[in-house]
């Protein structure tokens, strides 16, 4: 009976391990889709952050500086979508796209250069066991933040409004471009922490594909949490619960592979079920155009 | 609007080529290598000799094929990204069929290159039913089913499909039958880019010519003007990713028939992403589409002698034709679009 209760202890800490980066890439996703920004380049921002923060680390022996130049990372590949997205109202699923490619062949052209040899870099100084769980505790936390920013404040509902009906918030004398853009650079800025937490927090380097499409499951985490911090981090905890239960179920015998499979199946499943039942933010998706512009 | 329609591909041709040497330029420059010794290893590499340029027409062939299928389902305003797990598959079902089916090699070949594009059209229709019945979004779904079938290509081979004449990773050597035969001489150039090139011409006639050409362009254009008109909107969903998984798939095939011979989990270097650029760049128009292609079979081929003669990781290719498909995202593909 202890045995049970231990071993589901550690599933739960497992789950929450797992859940983590899940968490902060899904609710970068929440704040860029809900001013209207869809952002498949979440994949690509985590690496970037990833890549960041240990190439930082390793060069000025600091965790807390490579983390820090992390997020600036993942903000800076946000902003490259923000602006196509928002002043170029470029279409915002081939833009992110493009993305993802671009910080990927970044990242493995940067080993070679930094690192001098392909697939992985040297170890660097990193945030352990503790760090772990500091960021495990910063990504609930921030999904509470989020929350209230978002629904409490002014800015908040700004950014849902651009989200929701651009047209209508412009003129109500918001600049639905300004509010977008600033939104998708934050949400990639939160986003970056899931790709530090992995290459700082779960071990000390970086190594190509270590997000192993992470992003994408935070994509579907969005929608499963129906656009809000809150449900975007019980769905986030609700995939991680899968990737713990890899572990656990590998020990029964049954094949690695196979079980690295199951959060992607259930967010597949999750997609196909939720579909049709949940709404998106008006506007998600759909590039701001202004009138004068418009009429060109 | 004929001649507007080319100026449209001129102007992005210009930009690519702008991103590829501008971009290019400033990481051989950060790799402390002469963007000049940069550029002619790498077009060194792309044409230097007759097998080097046979090279780059196998590299051209290989994203050829996911790109006409990433074409299909973008004029129906379908966003395949998952054309790399389609190819993967198709590649995997080719490699166990060339292996087991016997007879003449029209058959033998015919029969492996079906395996591989019905796997890949299964793989292509999953999205698509799923979008079909439950309108779940065809750009996660893809990505998701990426990531899986990436994990079931390499559970396969290394268990239920494991022969014991096969490395890890790896299925056996095919029957000689199956393999497709060359047409340069000591290349691995062979009949799949008359298949390739045959295709995109039939493709063409599809997309134009056709009642089904004429409805997936409705239902990616204007698709509450279609549905009013009659066209099914969830039957154009299935059909557009099962045939878009398919020529991936079938891309995926004669990579394991053509040019590796056999399957091995290393089949694709991502050529079902870049390949997105390929559909991009072409106006996902199938012609056009494949003189994209070898323009970026040339890049693709280029960045390993690139790699190897002037130390230029040939990772920057990737960054590159990211760019590109940034720098070419401002077409409006789709009229609009929901995400769920």
């Amino acid at each position: 009976m202890s045995a049970l209760v231990a071993a589901l202890i550690a599933l739960a800490g497992l789950t929450l391990i797992k859940a983590t980066p899940l968490i902060f890439a899904a609710l970068g996703g929440v704040l860029s889709e809900r001013s209207g920004v869809v952002n498949i380049g979440l994949e690509g921002i985590m690496i970037g952050g990833a890549f960041t923060a240990v190439c930082v680390s390793g060069a000025t022996g600091s965790p807390l500086l490579g983390a820090i130049a992390g997020i600036f990372a993942g903000a800076a590949l946000a902003a490259l979508l923000a602006f196509v997205a928002t002043r170029l109202a470029f279409d915002q699923i081939v833009a992110g796209t493009g993305l993802n490619i671009v910080a990927l062949g970044g990242a493995a052209f940067g080993l070679v250069l930094v690192y001098g040899q392909p697939g992985a870099s040297h170890e660097v100084p990193a945030f352990g066991k503790t760090g772990e769980a500091v960021l495990t505790v910063l990504a609930l936390v921030l999904a509470g933040a989020l929350s209230l920013f978002l629904n409490r404040t002014p800015w908040g509902l700004r950014i849902r409004a651009c989200g929701e009906n651009p047209r209508a918030a412009a003129s109500a004398g918001i600049d639905p471009l300004q509010t977008r853009f600033w939104s998708v650079v934050a949400g990639g800025a939160i986003a970056s922490l899931g790709g530090v937490y992995l290459a700082l927090a779960e071990l000390d380097l970086y190594s190509d594909g270590m997000t192993a499409g992470r992003g994408f499951i935070a994509l579907a985490a969005v929608i499963f949490g129906r656009w809000t911090p809150f449900g975007a981090t019980g769905a986030a905890l609700f995939f991680g619960f899968f990737s713990a239960l890899q572990y656990t179920l590998q020990r029964v015998g049954i094949p690695s592979e196979l079980m690295q499979a199951l959060p992607y199946l259930a967010a597949l499943v999750a997609l196909a079920g939720l579909a049709g039942r949940v709404r998106a933010p008006a506007s998600d998706g759909i590039p701001y155009v202004a009138e004068a512009v418009r009429s060109r | 609007m004929p001649a507007f329609f080319r100026l449209r591909i001129v102007r992005d041709l210009a930009v690519a080529l702008i991103v590829v040497f501008g971009v290019g330029s400033i990481a051989m420059l950060l790799a402390h290598v002469s963007p000049i010794d940069g550029f002619s290893a790498l077009f060194d590499g792309a044409f230097g000799t007759t097998s080097e340029f046979a090279e780059t027409l196998v590299s051209a062939t290989a994203l050829l094929f996911p790109a006409l299928g990433i074409a299909l389902a973008f004029r129906a305003g379908l966003f395949n990204i998952g054309a790399e797990g389609q190819l993967v598959l198709g590649g995997l079902a080719a490699g166990v069929a060339g292996v087991f089916v016997p007879g003449p090699p029209i058959v033998s070949i015919v029969v492996t290159l079906l395996a591989g594009a019905i796997a890949g059209g299964v793989w292509g229709g999953i999205a698509g039913f799923l979008k079909a019945r439950f309108g779940a979004n065809e750009v996660i779904a893809t990505l998701m089913l990426n990531v899986i079938a990436a994990l079931v290509a390499t559970y396969a081979v290394d268990g239920p499909l494991h022969f014991a004449t096969a490395n890890e990773g790896e299925t056996p050597l095919l029957a000689h039958t199956a393999w497709l035969p060359t047409i340069v001489p000591d290349t691995r150039l062979t009949i799949s880019i008359v298949i390739a090139l045959a295709l995109a011409f039939a493709l063409r006639f599809v997309f134009n010519r056709t009642v089904f050409g004429f409805e997936l362009r409705a239902a990616g254009e204007a698709p509450e003007a279609a549905r009013r008109s009659g066209v099914d909107l969830s039957r154009i969903a299935l059909l557009a990713m099962t045939f878009s998984g398919a020529i991936a798939g079938l891309g995926g095939a004669t990579l394991v028939t053509g040019v590796l011979h056999r399957f091995n989990t290393g089949l694709s270097p991502g050529y079902g992403f870049v390949a997105i650029a390929v559909a991009l760049v072409g106006n996902l128009e199938p012609i056009w589409i494949a003189v994209a292609a070898f323009a970026f079979g040339i890049l693709q081929n280029g960045a390993l002698s690139m790699q190897a003669e002037a130390n230029v990781p040939r990772d920057i290719v990737n960054v590159v034709e990211g760019l590109v498909i940034i720098a070419l995202a401002g077409r409006r593909y789709v009229a609009s679009r929901r995400s769920t």
